[in-house]
């Protein structure tokens, strides 16, 4: 395995495979010995988490890969999945992989909309998605909730916008745009900006989403929001994607890498185009409207888990 | 390889340190809600600790029609440094027979103190929620399994004799 690899070269005081260890006499191992391995155990660990950061899974964020890491994940998996992902990387050269902890969702959004940001410098978006903001504010406030609970998770998530945006004193480059989003205080900050304009919502057209909740959980709208979509770490359905797409105005495209097999014609990957409309009118989906969307934020979803996916054409380098 | 300790402990320092800032701008937000709410929620008096924004006590009136009716009960608020991404820990610091508060040390079993927090709540919904709890007990999920017991089994008369006694000998004020 990786990290055993990387530790190859350490000094490492215990080992708890030394054959030595085994044949020791049980009876004469006391409590502060257990206590000192224990230890040494967390101080490793501590010094790897920072460290081994691109492996770790405890990064928020990894870095940029190739579409091919997912190929080498597969190796010896399903067939149908390894042809997929052929299919996939004749449209996508990269992938950005995040940390699986039930708000893979909207981090992976949050980054990829800051990215997209940082990149096109296109303030319009800004101004457009800024008025949504303020929307879903005066939308919380007609439900109800207290300013005070919301206005730290807003104000930090309009500051990361401005910061993307170049020319000003506090704008960032992409490198601290990937080390902002991997600091917890910030990402939590942001992740829990998205759980609250999606509770909104959700909660403000509950006519229309009551239905699929009742699917999923058979809970009462307000139940579902209180305890699937408010609190930290309650991973996301599409239920909370259609959400955040339409109040937020920002169409995404979510590429299915499962393993449902396709007709007798070939290997296709499903897909699925989030595309918010103005107004009441509900999210239309992939009809109609979307030929004329290219959504520009594409994540990659397998069962339970989000990732950021990284079109050819985009002209990024990898 | 060479292991950077400074890094380490530079990195940890960035993750508590904002938290900290928040934590306590959002307390005195709060803080200044509670003094304006005071009025408007005659049941529950939250107060914060004279020299620590992060240590909070609560009285809660029984709600009526509950064997606590007529109890003042104490709450004791321990705020975290990431709060309100976590949640607070609140025990009763007043002896209370509820199937979802420990007997012995006032811990309570409340879904949104744990799995469900959100910042959406606030030291003030928490006693809320704490109220609705008493008047309304969850028996499957109990910290008290005698007071859970009796619910479960249909003693609906042997649990409100139980909580009212105790109302009565820990809730109240002495009599004389």
């Amino acid at each position: 395995m990786q990290p055993e690899e990387k530790l190859a070269g350490e000094e490492v005081e215990y080992q708890t495979c030394d054959p030595g260890f085994t044949t020791t006499d049980w009876a004469t191992f006391r409590d502060d010995d257990i206590m000192q391995q224990h230890n040494a155990i967390q101080a490793e660990e501590a010094v790897k988490k920072p460290y081994v950061s691109d492996k770790e899974r405890n990064i928020i964020f990894l870095m940029q890969e190739p579409l091919s890491v997912l190929s080498e994940e597969y190796q010896s998996g399903s067939p149908i999945l390894l042809e997929k992902i052929q299919v996939l990387s004749e449209s996508y050269a990269a992938i950005r992989r995040t940390r699986g902890d039930g708000n893979c969702f909207f981090r992976s959004f949050m980054f990829s909309y800051l990215e997209h940001i940082l990149e096109s410098q296109d303030k319009a978006e800004v101004d457009r998605i800024t008025a949504n903001i303020e929307q879903c504010k005066k939308t919380l406030q007609s439900l109800g909730y207290a300013d005070f609970t919301f206005e730290d998770f807003f104000a930090l998530f309009l500051e990361q916008l401005e910061n993307v945006l170049q020319g000003n004193e506090s704008s960032i480059s992409h490198e601290d745009l990937v080390q902002r989003s991997r600091d917890q205080s910030v990402s939590d900050y942001v992740v829990m900006f998205f759980r609250f304009v999606t509770s909104g919502e959700i909660r403000r057209r509950s006519e229309f989403f009551e239905p699929f909740i009742l699917g999923l959980s058979n809970t009462t709208v307000e139940q579902f929001c209180k305890t699937s979509v408010e609190p930290m770490g309650e991973e996301s359905d599409h239920v909370h994607i259609i959400a955040l797409s339409d109040a937020l105005g920002v169409p995404i495209r979510v590429m299915y890498l499962d393993r449902s097999s396709c007709d007798a014609e070939g290997v296709s990957v499903n897909h699925h185009d989030f595309i918010p409309t103005v107004g009441d009118v509900q999210n239309t989906t992939s009809k109609g409207v979307s030929d004329f969307v290219k959504p520009f934020i594409t994540l990659l979803y397998r069962p339970g888990h989000y990732d950021i996916l990284y079109p050819k054409q985009s002209g990024k380098q990898y | 390889m060479q292991i950077n300790t400074d890094d380490a402990i530079l990195s940890i320092h960035l993750l508590v340190v904002p938290h900290l800032q928040a934590s306590r701008a959002r307390l005195f937000k709060e803080y200044k809600e509670v003094q304006r709410e005071k009025v408007a929620d005659p049941d529950i008096q939250l107060v914060c600790d004279d020299t620590n924004i992060f240590k909070w006590t609560a009285l809660i009136k029984g709600p009526s029609e509950t064997p606590y009716e007529g109890g003042i009960f104490q709450l004791a608020f321990a705020v975290p440094e990431q709060y309100p991404l976590q949640p607070p820990q609140v025990r009763f610091l007043t002896k209370i027979f509820h199937p979802n508060v420990h007997f012995k040390t006032g811990e309570i079993c409340l879904d949104i103190l744990k799995t469900a927090w959100s910042p959406a709540w606030t030291l003030q919904s928490v006693c809320r929620a704490i109220i609705a709890l008493m008047a309304h007990p969850e028996a499957d999920s109990p910290l008290n399994c005698d007071s859970g017991n009796l619910l479960r089994s249909g003693d609906l008369r042997g649990y409100q004799s139980m909580a009212r006694m105790y109302t009565k000998l820990a809730a109240m004020p002495k009599k004389g």
